[in-house]
């Protein structure tokens, strides 16, 4: 059985499963949180409401760019992915899977395919 | 209708911590997860309910809102490169013999007085959780900073004897973090 994941176990890499929400399009709060359910099987286990802090975080770094739109009569907050959001993501998928590979080869003794 | 009035109390929670955008875009959010609740079958208390305790707690989220706010960030810059700064001071001053200026002790005593307030409301900004305090704090001590960068600068080219190179690197790295601290009075003010 798969077990949730929780905040403290994201800790670290939640920016990136946020850009990678991010990568096909502009997204608003809510639709981000359903695509991170969805890409992780709903094992995501963190409060809604958490999410936003993470994005105006994001948005601060330069990572994401956030603008107002008005959908069905109501305003509505979107971001989307910058150029150097997009190289962000790029360098942590890159470092994730040197440290994917790194703890695989540690704990079950798999050879090591060195660096991609 | 018990749904939206939990819904309408818990953002009235949020509203007396956060500044009005935020608060609309977390509004659009649980409104979105509540009629999803609706549309999965849940009536509006049981649907509001579940929106609510999905969002999380209030106190959480504000605390995540006032870590991820341009005071927070401000101020930790600010503290970061206070020692830095600090250091370069009190050589100049130490090598200058600078007890033996002639400036007034009631001005010595005031420029203390607001050196340590600042650093305590950069302290306040940095670990405080009431996001306005947090953003107001910081603010304050951004204009703060740079009236007593000005003052430093401006009481050692009038006063000190002889311009050194320590001199020289003070007056640059304290005009750096003045400028820094004046361009982001507004940013720190409104989170």
């Amino acid at each position: 059985m798969l077990l949730p994941m929780r905040a403290e176990e994201l800790k670290g890499h939640l920016d990136a499963l946020l850009l990678a929400a991010l990568e096909n399009g502009p997204q608003h709060g809510y639709a981000v949180m359903e695509a991170l359910r969805h890409s992780t099987g709903g094992r995501l286990d963190l409060p809604t409401g958490t999410i936003y802090p993470a994005l105006h975080r994001l948005e601060a770094s330069g990572l994401i760019a956030g603008s107002w739109s008005v959908a069905t009569g109501r305003r509505r907050r979107l971001y989307q992915l910058t150029a150097a959001g997009a190289r962000a993501l790029s360098g942590k998928r890159a470092d994730w899977r040197d440290f994917a590979a790194m703890m695989s080869t540690a704990l079950e003794g798999r050879p090591c395919p060195g660096p991609a | 209708m018990p749904g939206p009035c939990l819904i309408d109390d818990y953002l009235a929670g949020l509203a007396a911590e956060l500044p009005a955008p935020i608060v609309e875009e977390l509004a659009d959010g649980l409104d979105e997860t509540y009629r999803c609740y609706l549309g999965q079958g849940l009536d509006p208390a049981a649907a509001s309910q579940a929106a609510v305790a999905e969002f999380g707690e209030p106190r959480v989220i504000v605390a995540a809102f006032t870590d991820a706010s341009g005071g927070r960030r401000t101020a930790r810059r600010l503290l970061a490169a206070g020692p830095a700064v600090g250091l370069c001071w009190a050589v100049v001053l130490i090598t200058a013999r600078a007890w033996q200026w002639p400036v007034p002790l009631a001005a010595r005593v005031l420029f203390g007085v607001a050196l340590i307030t600042v650093i305590g409301l950069l302290a306040v900004a940095v670990l405080g959780r009431r996001y306005r305090r947090v953003c107001r704090a910081a603010a304050t001590a951004c204009a703060g900073t740079a009236i007593l960068d000005a003052a430093m600068i401006g009481t050692v080219l009038v006063t000190a004897p002889a311009l050194a190179w320590p001199v020289a690197v003070a007056v640059v790295l304290s005009a750096g973090r003045s400028g820094f601290a004046l361009r982001n009075v507004h940013h720190a003010l409104t989170g």
